[in-house]
């Protein structure tokens, strides 16, 4: 019998709902476990790093990472797990683009120390202790990971051969994704994993939404008893399924829950932020000029509402650890 | 320490702005200038990415209110302007980095102006210390 390929899932700084997704496909785990052979997943199998340190180069068939970069251990092994995965797959959104810890970028690491570790009300801290990557207890040296002062999206890291979103990615695109690379039936490198159109391209309620739509009140969604048929925008509640990438099953909308842009942008668009919000601008219709304030006041956090995904990919957020990836 | 030089990226609608003067009289005397058509063709990727770029400052000059030859266009822009102000903040860059004028002037002598007066200001709150 040939060899099964062997597969890898490892996590970065990531909440572990990557890993629940992929227990999620539940029966259908069990064929890919005949298939594959699981060389490391921490999280449901016992290994330690340097298993994976001892495999000869792309020895990997597919190496799934999960999570965003924010500090040295994080870099140390995904540089890692590129050199020992012929494919990479950047699992879920906050390795596409950085995700919900990518929203830390709108602080600067001190402020995070200070809150955290000094200032937070519930803390108890009278040394003031912080933590460092070197301190000496009883003569002995203890390390800690560096604590970047930036969340880096994995391919500001390293290279990056496909990328799969979502928070977390659904059980039909995972299986594909991991099915496409065994068989080796796959796009072309640095693709997405997923449909290339719009989630109000596949939205059940897309008929609903009026030809013209015109946001005359914003509204958060435990403000009103949305109409579970109806378009979120035609009810004055901010839906980003107009500026993300669909392939989720639309199961928020499903629970009658607007998007909130988990998928990232389609193709082609830089910054999903920037055009959702050049989209709004024009959805909003406010009373009078010179004083667009007045509705538009009533978007509370608008960086925090776009970039809730995509802050380190996005055209100000942006950086790269290693310049050439 | 050399003096700072605020650079002004300048976006103006043409129907509005420096028509009579044409664009080869004005292009001298406005760097950075940037004619559009309508002022809502200025997608806020090309003011964030302005910023990006180096830009200490963005001025995007419009019609005056009620007199887009789009209809609507200058004021969606005007609000698409305090949207992104709110978003400059949360990176780090002042509100007043951006702004728009809604008003007119044919000759355009006034971009140019409008273009110092912008960078006098810019000078007050120095270079961008962005997040």
């Amino acid at each position: 019998m040939a060899e099964k390929p062997r597969i890898a899932l490892c996590w970065l700084a990531s909440c572990a709902g990557c890993d629940e997704a992929v227990v999620d496909l539940n029966e259908a785990l069990l064929d890919v476990a005949e298939g594959v052979e699981i060389g490391l997943w921490p999280v449901a199998t016992d290994f330690k790093y340097n298993h994976l340190e001892s495999m000869a180069d792309q020895e990997l068939a597919l190496g799934v990472l999960h999570g965003a970069v924010r500090n040295s251990e994080q870099e140390e092994i995904a540089k890692l797990m590129r050199a020992k995965s012929k494919v990479i797959l950047a699992f879920g959104s906050c390795a596409c683009f950085g995700g919900t810890a990518g929203l830390a970028n709108f602080r600067t690491r001190e402020d995070i120390m200070n809150w955290v570790y000094l200032d937070s009300p519930t803390v108890v801290n009278p040394d003031a202790t912080l933590p460092r990557t070197e301190s000496l207890v009883n003569g002995k040296s203890l390390t800690l990971p560096e604590f970047y002062d930036h969340v880096y999206a994995l391919d500001q890291v390293i290279t990056i051969d496909y990328y799969l979103p979502g928070c977390p990615p659904p059980p039909d695109l995972i299986l594909n994704g991991i099915n496409a690379v065994i068989s080796g039936d796959l796009p072309p490198r640095g693709s997405s994993l997923a449909p290339r159109t719009a989630l109000c391209d596949t939205c059940p309620r897309n008929r609903t939404k009026p030809e013209r739509l015109e946001i005359k009140a914003v509204k958060r969604i435990h403000e009103i008893e949305a109409d579970p048929e109806v378009c979120f925008l035609a009810q004055g509640v901010i839906c980003l399924g107009f500026a993300t990438r669909t392939g989720c099953g639309e199961t928020c909308i499903r629970v009658n829950t607007p998007c909130r842009g988990c998928f990232g942008p389609v193709p082609g668009v830089l910054d999903s932020g920037a055009r959702t919000l050049s989209a709004l601008s024009c959805l909003v219709k406010a009373g009078e000029y010179g004083d667009p304030r007045r509705l538009m006041e009533s978007i509370d956090d608008p960086a925090g509402y776009v970039y809730r995904f995509s802050q380190p990919t996005s055209i100000l957020g942006r950086k790269r650890r290693v310049e050439n990836v | 320490m050399d003096a700072f030089d605020p650079k002004v990226v300048c976006f103006s609608c043409d129907f509005g702005w420096g028509f009579v003067s044409g664009h080869e009289a004005l292009s001298p005397l406005v760097e950075n200038w940037i004619p559009v058509t309508c002022s809502s063709k200025v997608d806020s990727v090309f003011i964030l990415e302005a910023f990006e770029k180096g830009a200490d400052g963005v001025l995007i000059l419009g019609c005056p209110e009620g007199r887009c030859h789009f209809e609507d266009g200058n004021f969606r822009t005007e609000k698409k302007v305090y949207l992104l102000q709110k978003v400059l903040e949360t990176y780090g860059i002042e509100r007043e980095r951006l702004r728009m004028v809604l008003s007119n002037n044919p000759e355009g002598e006034r971009i140019p102006e409008l273009v110092g007066e912008m960078k006098q200001a810019l000078i007050k709150l120095g270079p961008i210390e962005k997040r």
